[in-house]
């Protein structure tokens, strides 16, 4: 992360717990629909605080947005209108109207970006970077909050937060990604995302709560209550469950999921593969057309100068030509993103379970 | 018209005589050469003056001033502008007035005045620089004096004036270099047509135009002499010829017109004739009909050897150039002709042994006595190519044949012809050995080897019946003193043996395309003949696929009929897998048509330019020699279906299902076929075979051999039983292994017996076809001879996640190979460009390979990243981490 330090204007993002947990809450209720929504906080020099967040009413616009988009196009689904609810008129309205009205309770009331359920860390698509964009744009100081369900729902709580790049946000203003300037401007699939850490931070009260729950018996024997007072006095408080997700050991359904995404990746990189060769060819025949243009032109100018007439301008072929245009890079960069998302993910997942595999195997072997 | 050139004449006469006096007065040459200088000086003068002026005008008045001048002057002066007309015109009417005078007005003394005439026109056209007209009289003068001329002389008058010309269009040429002005359009193009006239035609009075040049009073005077002795020839012919020789000659003039030639058939005159004609090859205008006409003519009254072969020679190029144009071919009846004079013309060779036709002889140019043959050589050379001719009538049967609808039974009387065709390819050969036999005659071997190829490409494509049959006939046709070195005559009735010979020999004596194409025709010949195993190991050794593409467009197509030969020779063999093969190459492409010359392929997305499409109709070959395509087809599909059932069988709904396809358009058809909702009763071919691949797919191999064997085009193969026999077994087979690929998940284990009867096959043939499968790692099985059970292993199938990962890593293969290739593309020839690559586009190119190889940054040089690479490096990456 050496673009991190680049930014110097946030450099770790501290979640408030409830935040966290009303996050975690939206997405998981709304899984397979990706859910999305604001969050409000305030920064604190390098620090952004993310104090609160509310949900988008992705329901109530996917019920009319989606009647109305039917009759235009009926491939908008649920989950592509909740994606692209962060930037929709009606929403900033609603964001508006919200802060407005939590400022009036007291709460932090400055946007600092929005959230997004992800599964499998499938996130990084043209939405996401026009939603942040559209945040970014306006305050540099907005993040995007992405809450992985699927993975989170293996133990681990996954939640990450990301910025993009200020050389990507010049690019991206000016709309322009061919291979030129994306050599010029040094931009790379690498840092289009600026991730930034995610601390959780709990209020003092939460933590003088957290402290009150029983911990395990320290000794495994716990002394038998000798009396009725015993019991009445010290009743046994049950202590909270440890999570046993973490010892989950199923390795193939995650990775089976995490290789389709990647054929799709790969598949979908073919497809711009395919779609810069044609342009290339295309580019080619023109460039040929053109040299032979020219070619013939300073041969018909060279007779017309023997012959003592004015030479035909040679630059005319700008006119006569129209060099194809060359389709935009942004989405390969994308798509390299992601596959590198997914390939961290394995990365990560692979570590944890080859330890897990490790302990197992220890106790299957035979002594 | 007359009267104003009788006029001309007059004032030319009169001029003439001035001339003449100043001649007689001067007596020298030198007075004479000075003249023209004078006269070039003014006529310099004169055009610069042109040039200045409104042309047209100025032209006028030049010309007024001359006739004013020239009235004044000496005659010779006044011409000037254009003393040589003049001065030729002069002479010539000179000539022709001393004639008019004193003869009598024979029809030849009539042409003369029309000489005159025209010579006067064109010595008006040299005084006002007119170009345009001198060429159009010059025309005129040349055609005038085909007739006139005695023997090789022409008329001095003419020459005169043709010599004059020439020196006025070299200045005139050589002043317009020097002036910047240009010559108007048609004046240009008169003078420019003028220059390549006198050019071609001066050559043959070069003789005469020296003469003149050299002493033109000489010349002149001679002139009477000569003028005198023509007369009485003249008169001498009219008399003899008396009324029948006028009669002819004006039936002559009538026929002839343009040609210009007084049309009397003797043999003396014959080689004469002959020349014109051949020099009017080519040229606008000539009337080819009438030609082979005065042709044929001549050819009854030829005497001699020579002659009858000059004249066949001649005839039968004429009748080839009837055919010339580049779309129609030629007519039916001269074909005919041509063809029955090639045969006897070789058969006059034959007889007269002391007469050859060779390439490249030098020509006897003595049209007047008949050619002798020279100290010490024992043939007359006569100067052309039979082989020539040959392929020439080949070609032209074969255009017709191109031309014709071969659903007509004019086509197939128009194939009766090949028959005598190759009767005369046959004498062709026979005469081209009989001269090889005679090392100093030094025949090229490359003629021989055209006649051979001739007579390999009509035969190689034929049934040995037939070929039999042709062999026999053109045996009858020649005597049987003749034999041929070659092929014997012992030997005419084995075909194979002698395609055989015929190869041998061409591979033997030949190179290049020859050489190739007869190695196709042998190919394809026994390919024909099922003599499947010889073919394939010639094709193989001939190692032809690897440079047919550097070869011409015909050995291509004779290529590829020769690839679908051998793959429908595999398939009559039974051998499924090498027929589908063999033919996958030009049948899967989906342009059977075009690859083999067998019809046009509408083109969708290129446009075709018009020059293009006539080449390719050029190409195409007659009906006859087609090879049926719905039987390729059917063929092809059969073989595909019985490969691509159990294969798709065994892939399943394995991820990598895409990559083993053996054949597409076999694919792309059947997912068609499925794709209908609704499939009635088989119509075609291809529905019959879509129909039996469902069957055999779910199982119901009978079902599957009734559609196959229902398939009508099966008829047009040789030994149809046979073929159905082979394709039930087929389909038994591969229905067997269909049945075991699908339900094999579904048992433990499967007794041999039961799979016996459900495929009506040998208890043996199951069981080697499942040891085979076993062998194969096919199928996770094992056989168990004892209880005569296939006894199935379980969970040795991958699962999921392996069949995915190992997709993952062909994919990630793939890529790398993908980008390596980028990167020797870019860096081609540049020996540092990796480093200017890493300096200038690491982020891009290094960055994508980085991502597509994962956190492995460092591994994606290893070519062969197998699936167990990929995660050891995962799990190396996690250990790092």
């Amino acid at each position: 992360m050496v673009d991190a330090q680049k930014d110097v204007s946030v450099k770790s993002v501290q979640v408030e717990a409830l935040v966290v947990m009303k996050i975690v809450k939206h997405c998981s209720s709304s899984f397979p629909t990706t859910a999305t929504g604001s969050i409000v906080g305030m920064d604190t020099n390098s620090l952004l605080e993310i104090t609160n967040s509310f949900a988008f009413p992705t329901t109530e616009v996917t019920h009319t947005d989606s009647h109305q988009n039917n009759n235009n196009n009926s491939s908008n689904d649920a989950s592509s209108l909740a994606s692209a609810a962060p930037r929709a008129k009606a929403n900033i309205a609603y964001q508006n109207d919200m802060i407005r009205h939590l400022k009036e309770v007291n709460v932090d009331a400055n946007n600092v970006g929005w959230y997004t359920s992800a599964t499998m860390g499938n996130f990084i698509n043209m939405s996401f970077i026009e939603n942040q964009y559209h945040y970014q744009k306006d305050n540099d100081k907005t993040v995007a909050l992405v809450h992985d369900v699927s993975r989170s729902s293996q133990g681990a709580l996954s939640l990450r937060a990301f910025k993009l790049s200020t050389d990507f946000m010049a690019a991206y203003k000016e709309g322009k990604f061919t291979t030129e300037i994306l050599t010029k401007s040094k931009l790379t699939f690498n840092n289009i995302l600026v991730e930034i850490p995610v601390i959780v931070h709990n209020s003092h009260l939460l933590t003088s709560f957290l402290h009150q729950i029983p911990a395990l018996p320290e000794t495994a024997e716990i002394p038998l209550p000798t009396s009725l007072d015993d019991i009445r006095r010290d009743p046994v408080r049950a202590s909270a469950h440890p999570s046993f997700d973490s010892l989950d050991l199923s390795i193939d359904p995650f990775l089976e999921k995490t290789c389709d995404l990647l054929l799709d990746s790969i598949e979908s990189h073919y497809t711009d593969l395919n779609n810069h060769q044609y342009y290339q060819r295309q580019l080619t025949r023109e460039q040929f057309k053109i040299t032979q243009w020219q070619t013939k032109r300073k041969a018909e100018n060279a007779a017309r100068v023997a012959a003592k007439q004015q030479p035909l301008p040679e630059d005319q072929w700008q006119t006569l030509f129209k060099l194809p245009q060359e389709p935009s890079r942004l989405e390969g960069m994308l798509n390299a993103r992601q596959v590198e998302q997914y390939s961290k993910q394995v990365d990560g997942f692979t570590a944890t379970i080859t330890s897990k595999m490790f302990a197992v195997r220890g106790n299957l072997l035979p002594e | 018209m007359s009267r104003f050139f009788r006029g001309g004449d007059d004032s030319s006469s009169e001029s003439s005589s001035d001339e003449e006096e100043l001649y007689s007065g001067s007596g020298s040459e030198d007075e004479q050469e000075k003249k023209p200088e004078v006269k070039k000086a003014a006529n310099k003068f004169l055009a610069g003056s042109d040039d200045d002026d409104s042309e047209d005008e100025s032209d006028d008045e030049n010309a007024d001033e001359e006739s004013d001048s020239s009235d004044s002057d000496a005659g010779q002066q006044k011409k000037g502008l254009s003393r040589f007309l003049v001065d030729q015109e002069s002479s010539e009417s000179e000539e022709e007035e001393v004639e008019g005078t004193t003869k009598v007005k024979s029809a030849k003394d009539k042409r003369f005045d029309e000489l005159e005439a025209t010579v006067n026109a064109i010595q008006n056209g040299q005084k006002i620089n007119d170009w345009g007209s001198i060429s159009n009289e010059l025309e005129k003068l040349i055609r005038q004096v085909a007739k006139l001329q005695v023997g090789n002389k022409a008329p001095k008058l003419f020459i005169k004036c043709i010599a004059e010309l020439e020196d006025f269009m070299n200045e005139t040429l050589a002043k317009q270099k020097v002036t910047p002005k240009k010559m108007n359009a048609t004046n240009a193009r008169g003078l420019n047509a003028v220059k390549q006239r006198i050019k071609k035609n001066n050559k043959d009075y070069q003789d005469q135009i020296d003469a003149f040049r050299k002493d033109s009073d000489d010349f002149m005077e001679s002139d009477e002499e000569v003028v005198q002795k023509p007369k009485p020839t003249k008169l001498k012919f009219s008399a003899a010829a008396a009324g029948e020789a006028e009669a002819e000659d004006d039936e002559g003039f009538a026929t002839v017109g343009k040609g210009g030639r007084t049309l009397q058939f003797t043999p003396e005159s014959i080689l004469k004739h002959l020349r014109t004609i051949m020099e009017s090859r080519g040229k606008k205008n000539t009337d080819r009909l009438e030609q082979i006409k005065i042709m044929e003519k001549l050819l009854e009254v030829a005497a001699t050897p020579y002659q009858k072969i000059r004249v066949l020679m001649t005839l039968i190029s004429a009748r080839f150039d009837l055919g010339s144009g580049t779309a129609t071919s030629m007519p039916l009846e001269h074909w005919k002709a041509a063809e029955s004079e090639l045969a006897t013309l070789l058969k006059t060779l034959e007889t007269e042994k002391d007469h050859v036709v060779l390439e490249g002889v030098e020509e006897w140019d003595d049209d007047e006595k008949a050619p002798v043959i020279a100290e010490g050589e024992k043939y007359i050379k006569i100067p052309g190519s039979i082989v020539s001719y040959i392929e020439r009538l080949d070609d032209e049967l074969t255009r017709s044949l191109q031309a014709i609808d071969p659903h007509t039974s004019e086509y197939i009387e128009r194939l009766t012809d090949e028959g005598s065709l190759y009767n005369i390819i046959f004498q062709g050969l026979l005469y081209y050995e009989m001269l090889q036999k005679d090392a100093s005659l030094e025949v090229p071997q490359e003629s021989l080897n055209r006649v051979i190829q001739r007579r390999l490409d009509h035969v190689y494509f034929k049934p040995s019946q037939v070929i039999k049959i042709l062999e026999e006939n053109s045996w009858k046709q020649i005597p049987s003193s003749l034999d041929s070195s070659i092929t014997p005559r012992t030997e005419a009735n084995d075909a194979g043996h002698l395609i055989n010979v015929l190869c041998n020999y061409l591979f033997e004596n030949s190179d290049g395309i020859i050489r190739a194409r007869a190695m196709l025709c042998q190919i394809y010949f026994l390919a024909l003949h099922d003599d499947y195993y010889r073919a394939r190991d010639m094709m193989l050794t001939s190692h032809l696929q690897e440079n047919i593409t550097n070869f011409d467009i015909t050995s291509q197509i004779l290529y590829n009929r020769t690839l679908v030969q051998v793959g429908l020779c595999a398939f009559r063999k039974g051998l499924v897998y090498d027929a589908q093969n063999t033919l996958q190459e030009i049948c899967g492409s989906g342009r059977q048509k075009e690859l083999l010359a067998q019809g046009v392929m509408i083109q969708r997305y290129s446009t075709v330019t018009p020059e293009q499409e006539r080449l390719e109709k050029q190409r195409q070959l007659p009906f006859h020699m087609h090879i049926n395509l719905e039987l390729l087809e059917c063929v092809y599909l059969t073989c595909s279906m019985l490969l691509e059932i159990p294969l798709l069988a065994q892939t399943g709904s394995s991820p990598d299902v895409k990559k083993r396809v053996i054949s597409k358009t076999y694919r792309r058809m059947l997912e068609y076929h499925e794709r209908q909702i609704f499939t009635g009763p088989p119509e075609n071919t291809r529905d019959h075979v879509m129909q039996a691949s469902k069957a055999l797919a779910a199982g119901e191999w009978k079902k599957a051999t009734t559609f196959i064997h229902e398939i009508k085009i099966w008829e047009l193969m040789p030994n149809t039983e046979e073929i159905k026999t082979m394709l039930a077994k087929q389909i038994q087979e591969e229905g067997l292994r269909t049945y075991l690929f699908t339900y094999a998940p579904f048992y433990d284990t499967l007794a041999v017996e039961t799979l016996s009867s459900m495929f009506e096959l040998d208890t043996r043939k199951v069981s080697a076809v499942v040891s085979k499968m076993i062998s194969h790692e096919e199928l996770a099985a094992a056989l168990d001879q004892v209880t005569e059970t296939v006894i199935f292993r379980k969970g040795v199938e991958l699962s999921r996640l392996q069949s995915l990962a190992l997709t993952l890593s062909d994919k990630a293969s793939a890529l790398i190979e993908t980008n390596e290739r980028t990167l020797e593309q870019r860096t081609q020839g540049s020996t540092n460009a990796f480093n200017r690559r890493e300096q200038r586009g690491g982020q891009r190119g290094g960055g994508q390979r980085g991502g597509r190889g994962g956190p492995r940054t460092g591994g994606n040089t290893q070519r062969q990243a197998g699936g167990t690479q990929f995660t050891g490096g995962a799990l190396g990456a996690a250990v790092r981490g």
